[in-house]
């Protein structure tokens, strides 16, 4: 079960405690508001405060400390969750039992952990230079590269064509230009705000109790001067549909991304009935997009949807042979009609189920899914447990699943070809 | 059944091999809801040629991916869907030397064993299924043939070796899978998917007996054909394309730096080996190195850089790859630094703290139920115990590494693949 110790304003820490794991993990996410001023900011930031701090000012030093420390791993953590988006750092690190000779490795943890947040290296007021020029490339290098996986690349593409006037438009890393016009005295002035107003969750999964866990937290903050501001609530999904649009490139397969809108977010109390609906159109190898488009009529490798339930959009992404974009589209429509008129079969309906509850339950086997799967959930509102969201997706009926669908309505498609 | 132990780790297998030749390894994990079967073959991409009793055959490249998605059919069966109603997740992979069946569950562990088991021994080719797979497969490779990572990859491959069927894509070309016929799986099948190649591993909270039981039950009783790899791929330790260049969609520069290995043998040698070449990748160009460092802060790397020593049945090499607005720079800096270190070696302290960090790794690598039953299935066709990687960090020394990076790592026997940003 997870514990919720509220340390400060703002500042909460969950902890599950559990002692089958050799890992044990520890998150810090300083929520922000998505907003196209600040994206790439919140993107930048932890990889500056990941180039050195107090004790350990260069990378090589931090590496060395977190080899002392069992092969520990601190990385940066940037989450978008509908219109939040959280920046901050990750830790996985060997649990306590297994270190020689007593070795303790929670609390160096935690420590050091302090350390990379609230002491980095500065010079004249503001980040080093040279460390955020760095950065600054690496995630401009970053950004560039999302064009190399084409999958993903189509995938983002579709949300911000789809989402211009949302904020779920906004690049989670920025944009280019955005990272551009940053610098070290900016960026530390926007770092000394996001540790003074930011909500902070904090999570744990390990061995230790809750109240040790608390105590070590604690005392990262107890000297800081914080004025909490409270987030807007997250909103529904608003913009503009757009058509069909396309983008050329040399590529030898297309991808072709379908964007649709229903009114139906995580906050609504039909949200597990999306979750199944989208199953049965096109969440996994049983779905009717993955049977019909790809095992019966051979049209592509890769075909799936997705149910962004934070902001009530789903879409389909398939790989496909240029010239049959339009049969394809046509194929993917008639599924989602079979969908709207009810025509899903048993097996079809348990199938979506299962998949998903399987998921569910797997969710506490691992250090990494739990912390996953509760702290997106503080961030979302989600608070069903899996085993309570695994009831509801249990009592979801064929109806409901036709009901959902009839909510589908088709916003914009995105579609990758090849030259020619 | 033969139980093993293994304090240090926490961890157990028990052992037990059907009289059809099926060795099976379960490893427990008490409290955890999950639980996974891999049947997995010692038959991979690479293993085109083989004689089954006394017939001579040659396979089209890209035959045991095709065998793999084929062995989803079971006449008058739907596989897929008899997982999903039971809530599984049943996949597979094919890579140069072994084939993957797996499925995860919380429920219906029994059965669904038992549906892997069936559908892995039963051999169903049509002509008509055979015709659908191509079009299928053909798009799979289209899908890889925009990525520029398995490009990269197999333009290393390419000019790295010459006789070495791994500078062949695993899933062959749309040209020679148009080959593959149902005889041709059929055999196959016979040769390869035989109990005595094969190994079944389960992780989870499940009754090792049970597990003996349903396997007996569903696979044959015996194992009698014959069968002999042609396996015989000698190679120069030079490259014989030192440098592959070519152009795609890409933002930056991306590179694979090989450098040539001689083929491992298999056990616990072998294993040394390759844990001395993961090492004294660490100890060139890993995230602790001064090496790493420095090109780090001039910029010539990001996080996306890393490497290893990696291993197929018959080949071995030390691998650096990233993006790179230079990678020339990166190979010749690499060089420069596996000079120093031949002559001068690794500090003392150095090397345990590296050791420390990779055993570190290793153990949180443990509670991935995927990684644990992969690795114990790669490592049992090694020749080798994997819960026994404590013992070989103990036998490595700093003098192994030095010894390594002065054979190794040159520019004789390195290869550099870059994929440049298309010109506008």
């Amino acid at each position: 079960m997870v514990q919720t110790i509220s340390i400060l304003p703002g500042i909460t820490l969950r902890c599950f405690q559990d002692n089958r794991f050799k890992q044990s993990c520890l998150t810090v996410q300083f929520v922000r508001p998505m907003c196209r001023e600040e994206a790439a900011k919140n993107a930048l930031l932890p990889a500056v405060l990941l180039r050195g701090c107090e004790g350990a000012p260069d990378l090589r030093s931090i590496t060395l400390k977190l080899d002392d420390l069992y092969g520990a791993a601190i990385g940066p953590l940037v989450r978008r969750v509908g219109d939040y988006q959280s920046t901050g750092l990750h830790c996985s690190f060997v649990a306590d039992k297994y270190a020689l000779e007593g070795d303790k490795i929670l609390e160096p943890m935690v420590d050091f952990l302090g350390k990379l947040l609230f002491a980095p290296v500065l010079e004249e007021g503001a980040f080093r230079k040279d460390y955020v020029n760095n950065e600054k490339k690496n995630l401009i290098a970053t950004i560039e590269a999302e064009k190399n996986d084409k999958r993903a690349y189509a995938a983002a593409e579709l949300l911000r064509r789809m989402c211009s006037e949302d904020s779920y438009g906004i690049p989670r890393l920025g944009t280019v230009s955005n990272v551009k016009a940053i610098s070290a005295k900016s960026l530390y002035d926007h770092y000394c705000r996001v540790l003074k107003e930011s909500r902070v969750d904090i999570f744990y999964v390990g061995s230790m109790d809750a109240q040790a866990v608390a105590a070590m937290t604690e005392k990262l903050f107890a000297d800081k001067e914080r004025c909490y501001v409270n987030l807007p609530e997250q909103t529904a999904f608003a913009s503009p549909a757009g058509g069909e649009q396309q983008q050329v490139m040399d590529v030898a397969q297309g991808k072709l991304s379908m964007g649709f809108e229903t009114d139906i977010t995580l906050r609504s109390p039909q949200f597990v009935q999306m979750q199944v609906c989208n199953m049965v159109f096109g969440g996994g190898m049983t779905s009717k997009l993955f049977m019909q488009v790809r095992e019966k009529n051979s049209l592509c490798y890769d075909i799936g949807s997705a149910y962004y339930g934070s902001k009530g959009i789903l879409t389909v992404g398939a790989g496909i042979d240029c010239a049959k974009k339009d049969e394809v589209q046509e194929h993917i429509l008639t599924q989602l009609e079979a969908c709207k008129k009810g025509d899903v079969t048993d097996e079809e309906l348990n199938a979506a189920k299962q998949a998903l509850i399987c998921s569910l339950q797997g969710v506490h086997d691992s250090a990494a899914g739990i912390e996953n799967y509760y702290a997106t959930g503080a961030l979302s509102g989600q608070t069903m447990t899996p085993q309570q969201h695994s009831q509801a997706i249990e009592d979801v009926t064929k109806e409901q699943v036709q009901e959902m669908a009839k909510t589908l309505k088709l916003h914009t498609v995105f579609f990758l070809r090849g030259e020619g | 059944m033969e139980k093993r132990t293994y304090p240090a780790l926490a961890e157990e297998i028990v052992w037990h091999t059907l009289p059809n030749g099926l060795p099976i390894a379960v490893i427990p994990r008490p409290g955890f809801t999950k639980k996974m079967a891999y049947f997995v073959t010692d038959y991979g991409a690479i293993h085109t040629s083989f004689t089954l009793d006394g017939e001579a055959y040659t396979a089209p490249a890209g035959v045991a991916h095709f065998l793999e998605h084929k062995m989803f059919d079971l006449p008058g069966r739907d596989v897929m869907a008899e997982f999903a109603a039971m809530g599984a997740n049943p996949n597979a992979f094919t890579s140069y030397d072994l084939t993957a069946y797996y499925f995860s569950c919380t429920d219906n562990f029994e059965d669904c064993l038992k549906l892997l088991l069936q559908y892995v021994s039963t051999p169903y080719f049509t002509k008509e299924s055979v015709d659908k797979e191509q079009g299928i497969i053909g798009q799979e490779i289209g899908m890889y043939a925009d990525n520029p990572e398995s490009r990269v990859w197999e333009e290393l491959a390419k000019g790295m070796y010459e006789k070495h069927p791994i500078c062949v894509p695993i899933l062959g070309s749309k040209e020679s899978i148009a080959k593959i016929t149902p005889e041709i799986l059929h055999a196959c099948h016979k040769a390869f998917y035989r109990p005595g190649n094969m190994l079944l591993c389960v992780v989870g909270d499940v009754d090792p007996e049970k597990v003996c039981e349903i396997a007996k039950e569903i696979l044959p009783e015996t194992d009698t054909c014959q069968v002999q790899r042609v396996q015989s791929w000698p190679e120069e330790m030079t490259c014989p394309q030192p440098l592959v260049e070519k152009q795609m969609e890409v933002a930056m520069p991306m590179f694979q730096l090989g450098f040539k290995c001689e083929a491992p043998e298999k056990g616990e040698e072998a294993v040394l080996w390759e844990t001395v070449g993961d090492l004294a990748a660490e100890a060139l160009f890993g995230e602790s190195s001064p090496l790493y460092l420095k090109l780090y802060e001039q910029g010539l790397i990001d996080s996306s850089f890393g490497g290893g020593f990696e291993t197929v049945d018959g080949m071995a090499m030390l691998v650096a790859s990233g993006d790179s607005d230079d990678p020339k720079a990166v190979q010749k800096a690499i060089l420069q630094q596996a000079q120093t270190l031949a002559q001068e070696g690794l500090p003392e302290e150095d090397f345990l703290r590296m050791k420390r960090s990779a055993m570190g790794r290793r153990l949180k690598g443990l509670d991935s139920f995927d990684s644990v039953a992969f690795r114990v299935c790669a490592y049992y066709f090694s020749g080798f115990d994997y819960f026994r990687f404590p013992e070989i960090y103990q036998k490595v020394q700093p003098s192994h590494l030095q010894e390594f990076i002065k054979r190794v790592v040159t520019a004789q026997r390195s290869c550099l693949a870059v994929i440049y940003p298309k010109e506008a």
